[in-house]
């Protein structure tokens, strides 16, 4: 009982940042309709990011996270405006092609600057740890994973009070919908596209503490969010969190309970996925 | 009839492989032959990639076929011999594809893309785990016909291009090209205009699968050993996907060029450019996308709409 | 007449010391493997430049990417042998991509310098072939060297429990059985949890080890995981006397983490080494390139082509046959120690270099990296148990 209530613990906080990458996706792909292959590339920048500042200034990855999001969202912006916005008329593959182009060049530019190595930081909380009776709780996992509901929190605040949040919503609904409002599409496209990068910027910087920074930190990231993305349903933005819970607790559960669990936790995290989308293909005619 | 102007061009393309082991290309002549090796494989993966989006259906399966082909000849061929055992590896790829097919039938667009994913990855941990594959320390696999004959590797390779752009062409100028864009467009309208929706979509894949699981093959022969990681790489999947919109889409033609020029130029790029020659890699596509938007096959001028 | 001969000769060698030999150098790069490859390609250059410095013998490298990828690596390799029509290639850093050469190597019959490969799979598919000069040790040396540790670490410390995290790719996966078996025949409790590589999640496994307690928690995978699993490992409760790791590299910036304190692990040089000809390489390669490496692959790429330049200068000719041979009974001090070659312990092929003896184990200590085992290589007494345990 103890280690099945540690193992959704575990699963718990994992789905935090699952969660928080994944959105950024979702607000790409269901208000933006971009499928972006490059997402996982806003979130190494904010692991290197952190990680520069940490090396050359010292600075705690706390101060990185307001800094990642601003320059995350900045970066977005322009990739928006001069690559996303020619393209948005064109067919579906065209996007995804310059998306994975653009995934290309930045992890190599990244790996011509930084080098392959794995880098990281070493704040001084970097292990601490909560106890609660029998049950360990990682700081910087916990922490990671209230950072991210709240900014969940706040993004919904976003979407369901402000001018800007609520045209958001609507074009992700409907994309006839803007125009009726007479909302700028483009603008909210622009600051979708931003938004999004920069959550996956600040998840960068919690994950340069968690895990490391390289060149190819965030290739799993956009792999893994595609398949909570997809388990929400695309362009569903509320069910991204527990789409990402689902798919965290499994991985948890596998990888504690099944024999040789730890090598099979991936296959396992796209086998539930897999029977969940073709389950619900089937269910709904 | 202009509809068959893009046989000359394919023709060249296919006697130019062909040929290119009697071509006088003095001393570039055995690096170009793997090169060419390379190419045909991976431009068959495109052009059995470009069949199946034919229908609609983004496959990120093809890695998983190239890898069920290629474990499934290495496996037998040291037992029945190089022929019946890609004949086999094909087969193999082919009831994986069936599988896969059958139970995502109804998902579209995205949605297949990534059940098709998921399913490439869950073979792959598969062949990791499954002991007679070899595991994680990989599976020996010997040359073609014992390897008595040197351009063995490259004439199966050239077989392999010659059924892709075969199939694919037939695909192209057959009424089953009106099926397939019919269901690609709308489902439901191509069921009203008679197309037997399900038929289509298995037959595109079947048939795309086993082209796949053939290179997947004949690669194994060429590179002696396959590991899980290699064979059922994703990178394999988006490399088959890359090569068609970088071409141009929903053709013939435009795979087989974008094969060409997109794995010559990787090739290329490296050799000389070295360090960091992925980066300008990445920028090549960004601006194909940008300023060719229907692929190299644009830059020809007149397609169909 | 003799003078003349004598003359002739002199002549002779003046002509070959004059002809630069082209050596052909085939690495990853780029891929996953690019790190170590661009580290053996940098201990290459300063070793050329050094030799063409002497003017003993004259070396011209000509420098292909593998990709670390087969389909990449062949036409590379290729391009080496007929266009730039080289006879001598430097290269092999990682297993799957140097069986896929196995088949143009034979082909092209080169006198081929291997400097990783260390799967013997790879021995497997060179069998019997007469210019293969293998210099890392294989698999099952480093197997060998490992066990010695945990020989030590039983009956020095009492060491009785090990549990044993290994990526579940050929790295971590190609000799787990074996390890098993022999740690068991060395008295030790194993229980062994695969993972995969780069994913940080170790909390699962590393909480059922904790009902295990083992004295030692013993992890096979790559740089991506030592933090991780160092952090993991206490915030989960675990507390192993040693963590004990074995990656081909280590993050950079892990030195400075606190959490790397008293981490041990295995490698087969370090900069720090005392001998004389590790400490003449730091010294060049610092002056090169203004850093230091901490890669073995850099000294390993360095004594390679120190060890070639000694055959052609013992040979006397640029005959690949000829520095094969000489390079066979060649007897140096590299950074590793010395370095002769013999008979692979499987009796396979003919001229294995180094062997399980390169192989030490040192403990991240007050932020460096310091051998502790075997005694002969310790510069400090290994910490057991380490601060993990004693919190």
């Amino acid at each position: 009982m103890e280690l099945l209530l540690q193992t959704l613990l575990n699963g718990l906080l994992m789905s935090g940042v699952y969660a928080l990458v994944a959105t950024g996706l979702a607000l790409s792909l269901g208000v933006v309709g971009i499928v972006n292959f490059a997402h996982g590339e806003f979130l190494m920048m904010g692991a290197f990011l952190s990680y520069l500042f940490f090396a050359l200034q010292g600075l705690d990855p706390l101060f990185s996270l307001g800094l990642a999001f601003l320059a995350a969202f900045l970066v977005g912006g322009l990739v928006y405006q001069g690559l996303i916005r020619p393209v948005l008329p064109a067919p579906e593959l065209n996007q995804m092609l310059l998306t994975f182009g653009l995934s290309i060049l930045l992890q190599n530019l990244a790996l011509l600057l930084f080098g392959a190595d794995t880098r990281v930081v070493a704040p001084s909380y970097q292990a601490a740890t909560l106890t609660l009776g029998p049950f360990f709780l990682g700081a910087v996992p916990l922490g990671a994973f209230m950072l991210s509901l709240g900014l969940l929190f706040l993004l919904q605040v976003f979407l369901t009070r402000s001018r800007l949040g609520l045209a958001m919503r609507a074009v992700a609904q409907n994309r006839l919908a803007p125009g009726l409002l007479g909302i700028e599409a483009d603008q909210v496209y622009l600051l979708a596209f931003g938004l999004a990068a920069a959550l996956a910027g600040v998840a960068g910087v919690m994950l340069s503490v968690i895990l490391y920074a390289s060149p190819t930190v965030g290739f799993i990231f956009t792999l893994k969010s595609f398949a909570i993305v997809a388990l929400a349903g695309l362009g569903n933005l509320k069910g991204v969190v527990p789409a990402a819970l689902v798919l965290a607790l499994a991985e948890a559960l596998v990888s504690t309970y099944l024999p040789g669990g730890g090598g099979l936790v991936e296959a396992v995290f796209f086998l539930v996925l897999f029977l969940a989308l073709v389950g619900r293909a089937w269910r709904s005619p | 009839m202009r509809e068959l102007s893009h046989l000359p061009f394919l023709s060249f393309f296919l006697l130019l492989f062909a040929l290119l082991p009697f071509l006088p290309l003095g001393i570039w002549g055995a690096f170009l032959l793997d090169v060419g090796f390379f190419i045909q494989l991976f431009t068959a993966m495109a052009l059995s990639w470009d069949l199946v989006a034919r229908t609609g259906q983004l496959s990120l399966a093809h890695g998983a076929f190239f890898g069920l082909g290629a474990y499934g000849a290495g496996l037998l061929a040291p037992h029945v011999g190089t022929l019946p055992a890609l004949v086999f590896g094909a087969f193999v790829a082919g009831a994986g594809a069936l599988l896969l097919g059958s139970v995502t039938l109804r998902l579209h667009g995205l949605y297949f893309a990534i059940a098709s994913l998921a399913f490439s990855e869950v073979l792959r941990t598969l062949a990791l785990k499954l002991a007679f594959t070899g595991g994680p320390i990989g599976l020996p696999v010997p040359p073609p016909f014992g390897g008595v004959w040197p351009l063995a590797a490259y004439y199966l390779s050239f077989g392999v291009l010659l059924l892709a752009t075969a199939l694919s062409h037939w695909a192209e100028w057959s009424p089953f090209r009106l099926a397939q864009a019919a269901t690609r467009q709308s489902e439901a309208v191509a069921r009203v205009l008679g197309v037997r929706v399900v038929r289509v979509k298995l037959w595109s894949l079947l048939l795309g699968s086993l082209v796949a699981g053939l290179s997947g093959g004949v690669y194994g022969m060429k590179t002696l050993f396959l590991s899980p990681y290699d064979a059922f790489s994703l990178g394999r999947a988006v490399e088959a996907l890359v090569i068609p919109i970088f071409g141009g889409l929903y053709s013939t033609l435009g795979p087989l060029v974008g094969g060409v020029v997109l794995v010559g130029l990787e090739q290329a790029l490296r050799l000389w450019i070295k360090e960091g020659y992925l980066v300008v890699y990445g920028a090549i596509l960004i601006l194909v996308i940008l300023f060719l938007p229907r692929g190299l096959v644009g830059l020809l001028g007149r397609r169909r709409g | 007449m003799r003078k003349a001969l004598g003359f002739l000769v002199l002549l002779a060698g003046l002509a070959w010391a004059q002809t630069a030999l082209k050596v052909g150098v085939i690495l990853p790069l780029s891929g996953a493997s690019a790190v170590s490859g661009k580290a053996a390609l940098n201990g290459i250059q300063l070793a050329a430049d050094e030799v063409n410095a002497t003017g003993k013998a004259k070396l011209e490298l000509v420098v292909v990417d593998d990709g670390t990828d087969a389909a990449k690596a062949v036409p590379a390799f290729t391009k080496l042998m007929t266009v730039d029509k080289v006879d001598i290639v430097i290269g092999g850093l990682v297993s799957g991509v140097t069986f896929a050469l196995s088949g143009p190597v034979k082909q092209y019959g080169p006198l081929f310098l291997v400097i990783g490969a260390a799967s013997s799979v790879v021995e497997q598919a060179f069998e019997g072939y007469p210019l293969f000069f293998h210099y890392h040790p294989w698999d099952y040396h480093n197997v060998a060297a490992a066990l010695q540790f945990f020989q030590y670490l039983n009956r020095e410390h009492g060491a009785k429990k090990v549990a044993i995290l290994y990526e579940d790719g050929p790295f971590g996966s190609a000799g787990i059985g074996v390890y098993k078996q022999q740690l068991e025949k060395l008295g030790y409790q194993v229980q062994a949890e695969p993972y995969k590589t780069g994913s940080g999640q170790f909390t699962a496994i590393l909480t059922r080890f904790r009902a295990f307690a083992p004295d030692i928690l013993y992890w096979i995978g790559y740089d991506v995981d030592a933090l991780p699993i160092a952090t993991q490992a206490r915030q989960v409760g675990l507390r192993p006397k040693l963590i004990y790791g074995a990656p081909p590299s280590w993050p950079i910036g892990f030195e400075r983490n606190p959490l790397s304190n008293d981490v041990a692990g295995m490698t087969a040089w370090l900069p720090t080494l005392s001998n004389a000809e590790s400490r003449r390489f730091v010294e060049a390669y610092r002056k090169k390139y203004g850093e230091v490496t901490e890669e073995y692959m850099a000294p390993m790429g360095y004594t390679i082509v120190k060890s070639l330049a000694l055959a052609v200068e013992k040979a006397g000719s640029n005959d690949k046959n000829r520095i094969a041979e000489a390079l066979a009974t060649l007897r140096m001090n590299t950074p590793f120690g010395p370095l002769a070659f013999k008979p692979s312990d499987t009796g396979k092929t003919r001229y294995q270099g180094f062997g399980a003896d390169i192989w030490f184990q040192f403990q991240y200590l007050e932020g460096s990296r310091r051998p502790v085992f075997p005694k002969d290589k310790a510069s400090r007494p290994l910490r057991y148990p380490g601060e993990y345990y004693l919190r």
